[in-house]
């Protein structure tokens, strides 16, 4: 969706980032003074969700920028650290959780960047192996046409050996990263999914080709790739899809330039329900044969998600055996089932993880070079 | 009250029964049709309280006593002792009178209450209805709950009809009635025969729904099906069994892999012939891994035999097969 009103904190009027920001937007602006205001014209709207996909707000995050990702204890998480640069998306996927978890959401941009680079610094300082991401609160290259954030990640990154940064979309805006010295510490990251997926459920994103045709510009570019489908959404014939979409991302990516697969059946929020059958009316995604997950979600009953997992998992390997696959949020039964060992057996999740990332991204946890 | 309903003065004269335009029912409140009884006691005790009527054209409207009038018609009468109103008394006037001379008298049903909010609505001066009038006329004065039973009168004939019989409760009756006309008939006339609780109301209308979504079809069309048309026809089952087997039908419709687990499992679990001591019980919707073993016992006799069974029921290739199969749903691992 376009930005149709750009509304700024008082606070951060003056900083260059706004004033760049507004220079590229070139929509009217309106000074608030608290978040407030922006909410309430927002919420005043007859789709508020749609609406606040519309309106960008600059501001300051007063919270922290690095932040533990949202995993729950009864399913296995991957230990990922979030950069939260922003939150919301332009985009409208039927299943995006955003939806419900912000109220009312709002595109959100943090210009604060002089805190967030203090927070990475420290973080790049500390021995060990990090996996930072932007894309958990917001798609990582929406902002692309109105800021530089990710080229200048991109090059902080470039100077340390010790954290990836993943920049996970399902965009195109590549453009500006391209001519980057990376040195791979940059993976490039498309969600994917079928196309009848992509169809009916990811209003305003690029399709399937377009994202194929961007990762492989990526790799071409030399930087690592990785690629998640999640949500893997199960309906009749969904294997032979997926299959299908395995079978292009090889034929668009060297399968030894992929840090790492992930995939993650839909599960969602019970709030976020009514959300989407109000808002996709012709959206089908809740019917499935959902259950109350042990972390409240909604989830596929778990034989029809480990049925559609394996199948998946089986067409990656099988052209790629040499591919870090993971399930995004599920229990050991699971793992077992769909790839054949549990994480433990591979010393857990996150070193499996950070191992991929060593081995695909050069780093080195002893290093000093930060 | 708030408005000028106590200017409105009438006389009582006899007025022609042919004068009342029979088929004027704007102010009317009540839901009865049935003069039956009614007009066997006009006849023997006369008609005690004289109905209201505003002089409109050459003749009346009727404001209050549609079921005495109609009673009065059976029994031949030709004229009538009625309150006449003055002919340029306001319209939410009357309907005030409307309203109170029903509501005064007795407790008026959700429907003759949703028909009277909706009477005073369209004529309130302002739009509303102030709450003083409502509030002394018995009706719901919270804004919210208002709107919603204002929508009750609007709603199919054939719902209107389950909330009187108490067959559609008001919550029920409020998410069918958001339903289009076809579907929203076919749950009332399906809840008329059930006669079943809100909850399992509310079940039915959600997987009906939801399947019907799912498939790209009409609700109607999931009500119709071959299964649920039996059950309801069945002679020989009493409603509880009905409700029962429609909601167990409905369930593996809308969910046939956890159904055709569920069903795998207890088919398992018959077979490892417990006894009555012993209970085994799977994970919630086969989603955790811990199944859960529970033990009856009062002497230490009882103790000793469970523990042989659980001896046995450890080595039982049922029990393995209930063990490894759940991530299947325990299909294809032995049948039942």
């Amino acid at each position: 969706m376009k930005i149709a009103a750009l509304y700024i904190d008082a606070q951060v009027a003056d900083r260059p980032d706004t004033l760049g920001i507004r220079r590229r937007l070139g929509v009217p602006a309106k000074m608030v003074a608290n978040a407030d205001d922006v909410y309430a014209d927002v919420a005043a709207a007859e789709d508020p969700i749609g609406n606040g996909k519309q309106v960008l707000f600059l501001t300051r995050n007063k919270g922290a920028f690095l932040k533990d990702c949202p995993g729950t204890r009864h399913y296995t998480c991957c230990g990922y650290r979030i950069l939260h640069i922003g939150s919301y998306c332009t985009m409208d996927c039927s299943y995006c959780i955003l939806q419900a978890y912000f109220h009312p959401p709002v595109l959100q941009y943090y210009v604060n960047h002089e805190d967030m680079v203090r927070e990475l610094e420290h973080c790049l300082s500390e021995p060990g192996i990090k996996r930072i991401g932007t894309g958990e609160f917001t798609d990582s290259l929406i902002w692309e046409p109105w800021t530089d954030l990710s080229r200048t990640l991109t090059l902080r990154f470039a100077c340390q050996d010790r954290a990836v940064l993943e920049l996970k979309t399902k965009t195109v805006n590549i453009s500006s990263l391209l001519d980057l010295d990376h040195r791979r510490k940059t993976i490039l990251a498309w969600s994917l999914n079928t196309e009848r997926v992509i169809r009916s459920e990811e209003r305003g994103t690029a399709s399937l080709n377009a994202r194929l045709r961007a990762a492989a510009q990526a790799a071409q570019a030399g930087y690592p790739i990785a690629f998640h489908f999640d949500p893997v959404v199960i309906t009749d014939g969904c294997e032979e899809d997926y299959r299908q979409v395995v079978k292009r991302l090889f034929a668009a990516v060297p399968p030894e330039q992929i840090v790492w697969i992930s995939l993650g059946a839909f599960r969602f929020m019970p709030d976020l329900k009514p959300v989407i059958q109000r808002r996709f009316p012709d959206s089908r995604i809740v019917y499935g044969e959902f259950i109350a997950g042990l972390d409240g979600k909604a989830r596929y009953f778990k034989p029809l998600r480990m049925k559609v997992l394996r199948s998946l998992a089986q067409a990656i390997l099988s052209q790629a055996p040499q591919t870090c696959v993971y399930m995004c949020m599920e229990d050991d039964e699971v793992w077992r089932h769909a790839l054949g060992f549990s994480p433990a057996e591979r010393g857990g999740l996150a070193r499996m993880l950070d191992e991929a990332a060593v081995r695909h991204c050069g780093l080195n946890a002893g290093s000093c070079r930060s | 009250m708030a408005s000028d309903g106590g200017l409105a003065e009438a006389y009582t004269r006899l007025i022609p029964l042919a004068d009342i335009d029979p088929g004027d029912e704007r102010f009317r409140i009540t839901t009865r049709r049935d003069g039956d009884t009614l007009h066997l006691s006009l006849q023997r005790i006369g008609l005690l309280a004289a109905p209201l009527v505003l002089p409109r054209g050459p003749g009346f409207i009727l404001v209050s006593g549609f079921r005495r009038v109609d009673g009065c018609r059976r029994l031949g009468w030709r004229t009538i002792p009625a309150r006449v109103l003055e002919a340029q008394t306001a319209t939410y006037a009357c309907a005030l009178k409307a309203v109170a001379e029903n509501s005064l008298e007795r407790s008026l049903n959700l429907i003759e209450t949703s028909r009277a909010l909706l009477l005073l609505e369209q004529h309130a001066p302002a739009g509303s209805i102030p709450s003083e009038d409502a509030s002394a006329l018995g009706l719901p004065t919270h804004a919210g709950l208002a709107a919603k039973v204002k929508t009750l009168c609007r709603m199919p004939e054939e719902v209107q009809a389950a909330v009187l019989e108490e067959a559609l409760s008001f919550a029920m009756a409020c998410e069918i009635g958001q339903l289009e006309e076809g579907p929203a008939v076919a749950f009332a006339r399906l809840f008329r025969r059930l006669k079943t609780s809100l909850n399992k109301q509310r079940e039915i209308v959600t997987l009906v729904s939801e399947i019907a979504c799912r498939e790209g079809i009409d609700s109607r069309a999931v009500l119709s099906e071959p299964g649920v048309l039996g059950v309801q026809d069945a002679e020989d089952l009493d409603r509880n069994q009905k409700t029962q087997r429609i909601r167990r039908l409905l369930r593996q419709r809308r969910f046939p892999a956890l159904a055709a687990a569920e069903d795998h499992f207890h088919a398992l679990r018959r077979r490892l012939k417990l006894g009555e001591n012993l209970q085994l019980a799977p994970p919630r919707d086969f989603e955790g891994t811990r199944f859960t073993l529970t033990l009856n016992f009062e002497r230490l006799e009882e103790v000793g035999r469970l523990r042989a069974k659980l001896d046995e029921l450890v080595e039982h290739p049922d029990f393995k097969i209930l063990m490894t199969g759940k991530g299947r749903g325990f299909a294809g691992t032995s049948g039942p």
